[in-house]
């Protein structure tokens, strides 16, 4: 079993490191499931994993990348809403890495 | 763009062969394995209403599905064995499967 | 220029796995952004009636994943007009901005794509 030991909290995760149960997720875990991946979050970044709660809420599933990028785009503009700028924060795996940062299940429909 | 709609379930017990024959398009075809091929009992509605189809539309019935329950076939209806249920499926642009 | 295909989904959500499957191939291809689009025939209408509460039967919410489907690229949504007929639903509200056709629209419907899948 893999484990993140957040302060004094220990979370669960799966063997691809995403979160186990999603009632675990705090900001604080965020950063730390962050670092693992070699990321500091941004602003850039926040408004992104909100927005993957928001889909995740609205739809009951984690988005792929095109609908991440959709999704993005419809509530912040194109500027943000491509898949560059999301490549760019996400080391190239916008979908896997957002949904796993955001502490939403991994998405299914990802190569 | 004729398709080939294959039907394997009864037609007694659910409502896949009524509405496959309200979608048929005129060229196309109809294969009858498995539980559909009780759509053949003679005297039956659905008998009846296969034998009403326009005649551009083939029917079609697996040989070994009906020998299985001892259905005979009406005269419109071409009895196949696998390779030629292989030849049609390659014959029509698509295949509808009703799973 | 890939094959479009049209998925047809003709079950009802809570009984068995079939209208789930169908809407995972619909997700699915629409994250590849193949050419698809789904109908809705037979049992498969109820799958679009509002404020149903899967939870009370222990499933996960189709309802609420079929919102996805625009998202993920599938605008082509459409219910057969005989199936809601039958059911008593033709001018109930759905939760998805379902096209109605009739019988001719449906068979030049299935005439148009390369594929079918029915579940």
């Amino acid at each position: 079993m893999n484990h993140l030991t957040v302060h004094d909290q220990t979370v669960a995760l799966d063997k691809d490191g995403y979160l186990l149960n999603l009632a675990d997720w705090s900001e604080t875990v965020a950063e730390s499931l962050a670092q693992r991946e070699g990321i500091e979050l941004s602003a850039e970044h926040w408004e992104i994993l909100q927005l993957a709660r928001g889909f995740y809420d609205e739809f009951q599933l984690s988005p792929a990348n095109r609908p991440l990028i959709k999704y993005v785009a419809s509530q912040l503009g194109p500027d943000k809403g491509n898949s560059l700028h999301l490549n760019r924060l996400f080391n190239g795996a916008p979908a896997k890495l957002a949904a796993k940062l955001a502490g939403l299940p991994k998405p299914t429909n990802c190569l | 763009m004729a398709t080939l709609h294959v039907l394997s379930h009864s037609p007694f017990t659910d409502s896949r062969l009524s509405s496959c024959l309200r979608l048929l398009g005129p060229d196309d075809g109809l294969l009858l394995c498995g539980d559909a091929t009780y759509a053949l009992q003679p005297g039956s509605a659905q008998c009846l209403a296969l034998e009403l189809m326009p005649a551009t539309i083939s029917l079609f019935a697996l040989d070994e599905d009906l020998a299985a329950r001892a259905l005979k076939t009406p005269t419109r209806v071409q009895v196949v064995d696998y390779p030629g249920f292989v030849e049609l499926s390659c014959r029509f642009a698509k295949v509808n499967s009703w799973l | 220029m890939p094959q479009s295909l049209l998925i047809i989904s003709r079950q009802a959500p809570w009984a068995g796995p079939s209208a789930r499957e169908a809407l995972d191939i619909a997700l699915a291809g629409g994250a590849f952004d193949l050419p698809l689009a789904m109908l809705f025939l037979d049992d498969g209408v109820f799958q679009l009636l509002p404020e149903q509460q899967p939870t009370a039967v222990q499933q996960k919410d189709l309802t609420a994943n079929l919102q996805a489907l625009p998202m993920f690229g599938v605008e082509a949504l459409y219910v057969a007009e005989r199936s809601l007929q039958e059911r008593g639903l033709q001018t109930h509200p759905m939760n998805l901005p379902v096209q109605m056709l009739d019988d001719s629209a449906l068979t030049a419907l299935i005439d148009r794509y390369d594929q079918v899948i029915t579940l």
